[in-house]
């Protein structure tokens, strides 16, 4: 039964972790397994009887476009990441400011840090445009 | 086997259907559909649990834990007083739907 609980989880590698995708993947390989057990008391071979739930599977992208519609969750994750990549920037460059006037008032080098480190909330920032 | 984009587009109804009956999990249900077609219909478990989601999002259907078997607890799926409704619903538009096909389709020697 091994056989049936890997192919599973490697059908459903590239959904992102969720309880529902959990809730499905397992309710999948018990459904799958029932199968087997089915097939085997009708006087199949476990193998042959596990290459036939499989082969009858179908497409999987069918459940993968059902469990995609969570996307405005997607999206208020990257919200999240937006404003901690402002803040935290914001609290660097600040920090980077204040070193600079505090040690060094004759020379002005805070902008070099800053350019740096702004791609940072940027990157983040187009990101969250493009879950829109 | 058939497996016409005819009754794909009908698969809500037929599980709908079954679980209108009474309650029942996933296997009981391909299994089902198996039997009272005389596999001359069978619906694959893609389908089956992409089906699963689709209603139970829309609060056609509801599920919950019931007995134990080979593998754990089995998941039943029951349908909702919103999915009778909605079941009746398509019950009408199919015999409609069946109705205005036929005109077309029958007759003609």
């Amino acid at each position: 039964m091994k056989n049936i609980h890997n192919y599973v989880e490697e059908m459903f590698k590239d959904v992102p972790d969720s309880d529902q995708k959990d809730n499905i993947v397992n309710d999948i390989i018990q459904n799958l397994e029932e199968k087997v057990m089915d097939l085997m008391e009708q006087g199949k071979s476990e193998e042959d009887a596990i290459n036939k739930a499989i082969v009858e599977f179908g497409d999987i992208e069918e459940i993968k476009k059902e469990l995609k519609v969570n996307q405005p969750e997607k999206r208020s994750k990257a919200r999240l990441h937006l404003d901690f990549s402002i803040w935290g920037s914001l609290l660097i460059i600040a920090l980077s400011i204040f070193i600079n006037f505090y040690y060094t008032p004759k020379t002005i080098w805070f902008v070099y840090p800053t350019f740096a480190v702004a791609w940072w909330p940027l990157a983040l920032f187009y990101r969250w445009l493009s879950l829109k | 086997m058939i497996s016409s984009d005819i009754i794909r587009g009908h698969l809500d109804s037929i599980i709908l259907r079954l679980i209108y009956e009474k309650d029942r999990y996933g296997y009981e249900i391909s299994k089902e559909i198996g039997l009272r077609t005389n596999d001359r219909f069978q619906i694959k478990e893609a389908s089956l649990y992409a089906v699963f989601q689709r209603l139970e999002k829309r609060e056609i259907i509801e599920s919950y834990f019931g007995d134990v078997s080979h593998g754990g607890k089995r998941r039943y799926y029951r349908i909702t007083s919103l999915g009778k409704a909605y079941f009746k619903e398509k019950m009408l538009e199919w015999q409609e739907t069946k109705e205005i096909i036929d005109i077309f389709m029958e007759g003609l020697k």
